[in-house]
């Protein structure tokens, strides 16, 4: 019996955290959609906004709500700077050079979220205290509920978003047949700095829910909001919003088990090993119905 | 309706387009025939706006729209229907109208015409919510002639609208072509089948090696010599 209210629990815990997964995944892989390109420096733009937010925090005592907003606001800027910067220049060429740009972006922003605060671990604000809530032998914290309540708010903002409104209906054509999207009027340069604005703010948004459970940020977290963001997505289905939800609670939930079996050093290995196995053995990831199975569909169909 | 003049296009060093010069006559079916790599995409993406001309002018009812964002044109009146069709695969046939008409402001207008173009398009509306990807290349071919027809285009750019379709589906497309002149659509149509494009254009041109090598109404010259000239090129 306890047995199984253990791995009950554990997949409680590993849903929470893999909600933040989930939306980092999405921040991912609404760019990689749009662009069919990815921005290694999505990590730490986030870094970049909550170190921003960490900084104020320490020095002029910045409370949770403001510290949110400061870290969202950051880090869509920072997005924007990277889109700019990496990939508004390089639109049509090689997707290498984007990568190896966003890289490089990449270590100007950890440098300078080091260079503003260059102790290794600095204090973030939490976002609740409180006991955690007891729901018959189930444990849940209160912050962790949080998290996945406005996580999965999100989610259900972006799916609405993307389907219902004028600037969605350009970032899914875009995404769908570049081609085409500029036929039928879409301003592809407004519409991929939107892309980056949005997914960016999804992600600092994230990165403030992350960080407020920890209530630390150390200049690890860039490439740690990257590495998951990135096997999260991978899981999923490139470009799948879908898949992004359901890679990143997969991860979270595996990994959460793989703590509690093989102990805290196992968990970054299996999340590792998952992505392996993902990519021998379903390289399109979980939702990968990909375009090039829908051109297949249609050619074969002429 | 459209005047181009002298348009120099250019893929870095190598001219696709030496200085082409055409007219689209208001009401009319305009059509360009020519060999592959004549340049005739090169020309549809010119004056759509995709591609940025070096030289010449480029005019729409006497207004310049060379230079001009690709979304600019569109708002001014050219529908572009791509070669290949390139509809949008993963969003349902609903959905790729919607997109065609994402200029347009009037919400009622766009329900009104979606309405006009399943009765001119019956096969669609029982595809309304499926994904335009697993549609026939006729359908396909059909979808993208709608979702242009959605920007409410005073001119109709079609390239190459019966590429790898059946006999019979080609057949049915040149109908519409036809139908849709009718009704009063402006069209200038780059054609690889001579024969089909000949019967329903009031105008043809010939374009060889990035130039216009004849401009006429069909008749002017034998259906024998066109053909010889548009798919092989002329003999030097």
């Amino acid at each position: 019996m306890s047995l199984l209210v253990d791995f009950v629990q554990t997949t409680l815990d590993g849903s929470m955290a893999g909600s933040a997964y989930a939306l980092l995944a999405l921040g991912f892989t609404l760019m990689f959609g749009v662009m069919r390109r990815l921005n290694l420096s999505f990590g730490a733009a986030l870094m970049l906004g909550a170190y921003v937010a960490a900084w104020l925090h320490l020095n002029a005592g910045l409370g949770a709500l403001p510290v949110a907003i400061l870290t969202v606001a950051v880090a869509t800027l920072a997005g924007v700077y990277i889109e700019r910067l990496c990939f508004a220049p390089l639109r049509g060429r090689d997707a290498v050079a984007s990568l190896v740009s966003s890289f490089a972006v990449w270590m100007q922003l950890e440098e300078l979220a080091t260079l503003m605060l260059p102790r290794h671990t600095n204090a973030f604000p939490g976002l609740m205290d409180g006991d955690p809530l007891l729901i018959g032998p189930f444990q849940l914290r209160p912050d962790q509920l949080a998290m996945l309540a406005i996580a999965v708010a999100l989610m259900a903002v972006v799916w609405l978003g993307l389907r219902r409104t004028r600037a969605g209906l350009a970032l899914r054509v875009l995404a769908d047949q570049p081609g085409a999207a500029i036929a039928v009027g879409i301003d592809i340069r407004t519409t991929a700095l939107l892309t980056f604005a949005v997914a960016s703010a999804l992600g600092g948004l994230a990165a403030f829910l992350i960080l407020a459970g920890d209530r630390q940020v150390t200049p690890m977290f860039g490439m740690w909001a990257t590495m998951k963001g990135l096997i999260a997505m991978m899981l999923g289905g490139l470009g799948s919003l879908p898949g992004a939800v359901a890679g990143g609670l997969l991860l979270g939930v595996i990994e959460a088990h793989a703590q509690l079996r093989l102990g805290p050093q196992a968990r970054d290995l299996i999340a590792y090993g998952l992505l392996f196995v993902c990519l021998v053995w379903r390289p399109g990831g979980l939702f990968g119905q990909t375009l090039v199975d829908t051109e297949a569909t249609a050619r074969a169909r002429l | 309706m459209l005047e181009v003049a002298d348009v120099v296009t250019s893929y870095g060093k190598i001219e696709a387009l030496k200085g082409v010069t055409l007219s689209a006559a208001e009401g009319r079916i305009t059509c360009l025939l020519g060999p592959n790599g004549a340049g005739k995409t090169t020309l549809m993406y010119s004056i759509a706006g995709i591609l940025k001309p070096r030289r010449g002018s480029i005019r729409l009812k006497g207004e310049e729209i060379l230079g001009r964002a690709p979304d600019r044109i569109v708002a001014s009146g050219v529908a572009l229907v791509p070669e290949n069709r390139l509809i949008f695969p993963q969003m349902t046939v609903r959905e790729n109208l919607a997109a065609g008409a994402y200029l347009r402001r009037d919400s009622a207008g766009i329900g009104q015409d979606v309405e006009q173009l399943f009765e001119r398009f019956p096969l669609l509306r029982g595809r309304a919510s499926q994904l335009g990807g697993t549609l026939s290349g006729g359908e396909q071919q059909m979808l993208a002639v709608a979702r242009a027809l959605m920007s409410r285009p005073r001119l109709l750019l079609m390239d190459e609208p019966s590429l790898g379709l059946a006999p019979l589906v080609v057949e049915e497309i040149f109908r519409i072509i036809a139908e849709l002149n009718r009704d009063g659509t402006t069209i200038l149509l780059v054609e690889q089948n001579a024969h089909m494009a000949l019967k329903v254009s009031h105008r043809f041109y010939l374009m060889e090696q990035g130039r216009v090598s004849f401009g006429g109404t069909p008749g002017q010259l034998a259906e024998d010599e066109v053909i010889q000239r548009a798919y092989l090129g002329s003999r030097r």
